[in-house]
């Protein structure tokens, strides 16, 4: 991790109807750095992590990337997706396009990459995720955890600056959690920059710099994996601990 | 995305100036020598299609006689009766010659020639006995053709004589509900009546004719005055010189016109129609293939504009969905073909009107599954194409649309079967297709139940054929 700081949020504020989900976020990601959010369910975490992208328009506040405001209505949106890699919950992989095809596809739509070089890229990706073999293999063959780990490959062919994980294991089935974490471990150690709304405890001890616990729309604690998982000071996420830990 | 919007926009517009002039180019080019008369296409002996498929009777030979003695150009443009009087109210026709009846009623908006014709209605029952005088009707129903002097002749004396009026579009539908029993007798022009009878349509003429029944060649008042003026000239030219009453006795007379020696089998009406049937049958390909094609580029456009991200256009698009869906198809036909031109005076030829009306009306229905189809492409895959920096209209065109065409093949090819069998109501505006020929066959025979089961038995061979085609396509897309 380095000092400088790849994205900078500010008083990030989100409201569905007269339903405010955020209230006024700040939050710094430095380069390299790996944040890991945490909390209760409906307490806004995957909210938060959509407006990064813009999947949900800011209400207010601002959110800057590199220097780009995505805040900014006049901003241009698809140039700056470009950079920044999503991950969801349920894959979404391109049903009518092959596993090959999913990773191919912005890079050749977008003319990063010619077909040869979007190809030979696939491959190395594949590869990178454990899956070179699937390489001209439909989506409805995949597993859920081989579906994740080609999504995993397909948000990286853009070569993104920043990685958003949207509760990646949540909808796998507990054998199949590990092989996608261990991707995500291995991209940590690379030295991307990601930020990952998670319920898995042992990831954010084991991969965080930073955990941020978020509860009722706000940030009420960050810290080190030490400080969050061992010295909890606010007591909304002494409780969320208890619950999430002694199972 | 504005460019998006804008390609849309003018695809639409491109496609209605495509239409339009299509609808325009037709009409008024020959409009300068050439008159086009209006007629109906199944009123023998007056007109009827003779076993050549060709427009013949009084009518049709006595327009012919006084636009060659008068040197003018006659378009005839046979289709049914109602629509052949509104066109020419709407401008579509220059005249129109169809055993009309000059009337005080019609006389407020048609300027008539002198009669050309003396008729009267007589009513008509099973010869059984039962049904002889009007004194007899009372209570009972009594069927007669649409706009013809027979159904007026019925509404002047039906309160007196105290029956009920039941309304058809076809003389043999007319014929067939006195026959199975439905109604006690019908009311017909004496030479029709004469005609039917003389085909073998198994009823009897019971009263003498009426004298209320001068038959006119109409145009709309105040208009075509000199038309009307050499139909006039033409008709006192053919009565001197004996072409007349050649012409009326070609098919009134003893050895009238008439083919009742031919074969009635039904493999001997297929040989005798096979020409009209195959051109029906050809009308009506065309018309559904040139439907499809416009109803699908209508459709799919209307459908995109319903998904795309802004509230103007999805408005636009239920809007559109909602009128032309709304609509029966019968009504917006009519209304193009007839409403239109009487408001606007520029004609719209009849086939044009009929594809506006199913690219309308079949594009609804698409444009409401294309929708839905669309709509049907779980969220995510949405989602997850914008995340990488797709713009929107290439995440539809790579990801959300052949997810959802998919979902749209069985619903389009559903659409196909249902715009062939749509084109049928065509017929109402007149174009000859295939049911339009099974009536004009009817018509001149009156064998109803064998011409419509070997019209229905076409039809159904097509729908057979096109099911096959699309369970094909089905079985090839699901791999």
């Amino acid at each position: 991790m380095n000092e400088k700081i790849k994205v900078k949020v500010h008083n990030l504020i989100k409201t569905f109807g007269d339903n405010q989900v955020l209230k006024g976020i700040n939050l710094e990601v430095h380069d390299n750095e790996v944040v890991v959010v945490i909390g209760p369910s409906g307490s806004g975490k995957s909210t938060f992590l959509r407006n990064l992208n813009r999947l949900e328009a800011p209400t207010s506040g601002s959110i800057v990337i590199d220097d780009m405001d995505i805040a900014d209505p006049k901003a241009n949106i698809n140039k700056i997706r470009e950079n920044i890699g999503m991950v969801f919950q349920h894959f979404n992989l391109f049903s009518n396009l092959s596993v090959s095809e999913n990773i191919m596809l912005a890079p050749v739509e977008l003319k990063k990459a010619s077909k040869e070089k979007a190809a030979a890229q696939a491959k190395k990706l594949l590869a990178q995720v454990g899956l070179e073999s699937k390489y001209n293999a439909t989506v409805q063959s995949l597993s859920g955890g081989q579906q994740q780990r080609v999504a995993i490959a397909r948000a990286l062919a853009m070569n993104p600056d920043v990685m958003l994980f949207d509760e990646p294991t949540s909808a796998l089935d507990p054998e199949m959690v590990g092989d996608v974490l261990a991707v995500m471990k291995q991209l940590a150690k690379q030295g991307m920059t990601m930020i990952v709304v998670t319920h898995e405890m042992g990831f954010a001890k084991e991969v965080a710099d930073r955990v941020v616990f978020v509860e009722d729309g706000n940030i009420q604690e960050q810290g080190t994996p030490d400080e969050i998982f061992n010295h909890p000071k606010d007591p909304r996420l002494q409780s969320f601990l208890d619950k999430v830990l002694n199972v | 995305m504005k460019r998006h919007f804008i390609r849309i926009i003018s695809g639409l517009a491109a496609l209605f100036a495509l239409l339009v002039t299509l609808g325009l180019g037709a009409a008024p080019a020959k409009a300068e020598a050439t008159y086009q008369i209006a007629t109906d296409s199944t009123f023998p002996p007056f007109e009827f299609a003779n076993n050549k498929n060709k427009y013949v009777g009084i009518d049709i030979d006595l327009m012919h006689a006084i636009a060659k003695d008068q040197g003018f150009k006659v378009n005839m443009k046979p289709t049914s009766f109602n629509s052949a009087v509104q066109s020419v109210q709407s401008g579509q026709s220059d005249g129109v010659i169809a055993g009309m009846s000059i009337t005080k009623e019609r006389e407020a908006t048609f300027d008539f020639s002198k009669p050309y014709f003396m008729s009267g209605v007589v009513m008509a029952a099973k010869p059984n006995g039962k049904i002889t005088k009007l004194s007899q009707l009372r209570g009972k129903r009594v069927a007669v053709k649409t706009g013809t002097s027979g159904a007026q002749y019925a509404q002047s004396i039906h309160k007196k004589y105290g029956f009920r009026i039941v309304t058809f579009d076809e003389s043999n539908d007319m014929y067939q509900d006195v026959l199975t029993g439905n109604s006690a007798a019908c009311f017909e022009d004496s030479p029709v009546m004469k005609y039917a009878v003389r085909q073998g349509t198994k009823l009897k003429i019971y009263t003498k004719p009426t004298l209320n029944g001068p038959y006119g060649f109409g145009v709309k008042k105040g208009h075509n005055k000199k038309l009307l003026r050499m139909f006039n000239n033409g008709l006192a030219d053919l009565k001197a010189n004996g072409e007349y009453a050649r012409i009326t006795r070609r098919y009134l007379g003893a050895k009238g016109s008439s083919d009742t020696t031919s074969d009635r089998t039904f493999m001997g009406l297929i040989k005798q129609n096979k020409g009209a049937l195959i051109s029906g049958f050809k009308q009506t390909v065309w018309l559904t293939v040139v439907a499809i094609f416009f109803a699908t580029l209508f459709g799919v456009i209307v459908g995109l504009l319903g998904v795309v991200p802004n509230k103007f256009f999805n408005g636009l698009s239920t809007t559109l969905i909602y009128i032309f869906r709304g609509l029966p198809l019968l009504v917006l036909a009519l209304f193009i073909y007839t409403g239109i031109p009487s408001l606007t005076g520029q004609k719209i030829p009849a086939f044009i009107a009929g594809i506006i009306t199913l690219m309308f009306n079949e594009g609804a229905y698409i444009a409401a599954f294309v929708k839905g189809g669309i709509n049907a492409v779980d969220d995510g895959q949405m989602e997850a194409a914008r995340s990488l920096g797709l713009p929107f209209g290439k995440a539809m065109r790579r990801v959300i649309l052949p997810q959802g065409i998919r979902i749209m093949i069985p619903s389009f090819i559903n659409q196909f079967i249902i715009t062939l069998k749509d084109t049928s109501i065509l017929s109402i505006i007149g174009i000859i297709e295939l049911t339009q020929t099974g009536k004009i066959i009817i018509a001149r025979n009156l064998e109803g139940f064998k011409v419509w089961t070997i019209v229905a038995i076409i039809y159904l061979i097509v729908i057979t054929l096109l099911t096959w085609l699309s369970n094909w396509v089905q079985r090839r897309v699901r791999l």
